[in-house]
């Protein structure tokens, strides 16, 4: 098996959001659904010292995120219907909506928020890391689309031994809650998961 | 982000948790009369027969979950997940429990139903209640939802099933006329008792929880943000159940006068609604999700 993942270069991406419209695009998605979510971390102050002059400790990156395909989706384990599965060839976390009864416990349960329950449809939809243009041996959508190539698909341990195995940043959890199928190149103001002294501040535009 | 968004699209979640528990309570108490033999001859009858009232509020509040669904019609897809999935090994346990409560009330209207296989089905039936009240108790003990993986959150849905299924046993006496039954009097005072027990230790736990949530916060959201008010709700739950349970306990000294029983049925399960409308205003996962 080829475990596939994901990895995002936060040195690159500059937040443009070209992979979440692409995957809209190509998913047909809705307004309020969004596979791909890129997050806008920041936080940080203005200070004036005595002298009247200000410094400042503000910061802002981006993290562009799906699903993560991981190694122990909590989606999969908690979803009551045994309708998300993951894949024997790819690794690929996916939801079978001939079993799926759109309970949204996968919704619930994820910690990067990429299960959503189409109201329309009532079941459960996610990233599937766009399994019929890898089938064609083609890249993602969202991976193909990034004008900064700040986007890379591939098998996770080519990946990793590429990129590295960092896996986690702040706005992202811990990788030892799911152990997502996803490398992160960290952006030079990037703070660690559990980082409390920013917010998403594109909390708007998420969905 | 506002919790109250979540609260209301789980409504029938709500619903479920603040009737069913409470059924099977109800229904386990109600039965007591007749497993432990205070109740004979038609008090006995008429208690087995009535037995589907606590039945029923467990059955809307399960009713009400359902129609959260998208997709009902695949839900038997849910016991392939019975013991990996919390969710499922709660639906597992209110099924059993549905179906052997369903054939006692069936076999509670034969001609001359075996007294002794009536109280052994009892004992069944009362065990797969509380397996099911500690299935409903456990449903969402998902480590990565930190607001509801705290211990003292199946605490207080259970303690909720001991505040409002005396309140069920009441009514269900109540019908079945059982005042006439010696010790009934001091046993609908138990309930009351009971009831209290649980209300005061609920209020215990929704404090602690309260500092406990409001400690919390992930990436997109602090508590304190999501449900400012869950003080409020704790205010209201003590309001509102104490009025409900003077309302019992003048019921018992008025010989389960219908009027009292209905207002403290009322006001418990008023209580309770409001707090697990809170508790599911506290959706929060670790990382990324409210």
């Amino acid at each position: 098996m080829t475990q596939y993942g994901f990895h995002f270069d936060g040195t690159r991406c500059t937040g443009c959001k070209t992979c979440v419209l692409a995957c809209k695009d190509k998913n047909n998605l809705p307004s309020e659904i969004n596979y791909r979510n890129v997050q806008e971390y920041g936080g940080g102050t203005w200070t004036a010292d005595a002298a009247g002059c200000w410094s400042h400790d503000t910061f802002t990156y981006h993290v562009s995120v799906a699903c993560n395909h991981c190694e122990f989706p909590v989606c999969l384990g908690k979803c009551p219907q045994g309708a998300i599965q993951k894949d024997d060839e790819t690794g690929r976390v996916w939801s079978d909506p001939e079993k799926c009864i759109g309970c949204g416990t996968c919704a619930m349960a994820c910690p990067y928020g990429a299960p959503k329950v189409d109201k329309e449809q009532m079941k459960s939809v996610k990233c599937d890391m766009c399994a019929d243009r890898v089938a064609e041996g083609k890249q993602p959508i969202c991976v193909e689309a990034c004008p900064l190539r700040a986007l890379d698909f591939g098998d996770i341990d080519e990946l990793r031994a590429t990129y590295g195995d960092l896996a986690e940043i702040a706005p992202l959890p811990a990788a030892s809650e799911t152990t997502p199928c996803l490398v992160i190149t960290a952006p030079a103001a990037a703070k660690p998961a559990g980082d409390a002294s920013g917010t998403v501040v594109n909390e708007s535009e998420i969905c | 982000m506002d919790g109250f968004a979540t609260a209301f699209s789980e409504i029938t979640l709500v619903l479920f948790t603040t009737l069913a528990p409470s059924g099977a309570v109800g229904y386990v108490l109600m039965s007591l009369p007749v497993l432990l033999e205070w109740a004979t001859g038609e008090a006995r009858v008429r208690l087995n027969r009535l037995s589907c009232l606590p039945l029923g509020v467990a059955m809307v509040g399960l009713i009400a979950s359902a129609t959260h669904l998208g997709n009902p019609a695949n839900a038997l897809y849910v016991f392939t997940g019975v013991g990996r999935s919390p969710l499922s090994t709660e639906v597992f346990c209110a099924v059993v429990f549905l179906f052997l409560a369903g054939v006692f009330w069936l076999y509670a209207f034969a001609e001359k139903p075996r007294t002794g296989l009536q109280r052994a089905l009892l004992v069944l039936i009362d065990g797969a209640a509380l397996v099911f009240v500690a299935g409903v108790a456990f449903a969402y003990q998902v480590d990565t939802i930190i607001s509801w993986s705290l211990p003292l959150v199946p605490a207080t849905l259970a303690l909720g099933a001991f505040m409002g299924g005396p309140m069920v046993a009441l009514a269900g006496w109540k019908a079945a006329n059982c005042a006439e039954v010696p010790g009934c009097k001091s046993a609908a005072k138990g309930l009351v008792a009971v009831a209290t027990a649980a209300f005061a230790l609920s209020l215990v736990a929704y404090g602690v929880l309260s500092v406990q949530l409001g400690a919390l916060s992930n990436e997109l959201a602090a508590m304190a943000d999501l449900v400012p008010s869950y003080g409020a709700f704790i205010v209201v739950f003590a309001v509102v159940g104490a009025a409900g349970l003077v309302a019992a306990a003048r019921a018992v000294a008025a010989d389960l006068a219908p009027r009292p029983v209905a207002c403290a049925c009322i006001l418990v399960f008023t209580a309770l609604f409001v707090m697990r409308f809170a508790f599911y205003a506290t959706h929060l996962t670790v990382g990324l999700g409210v």
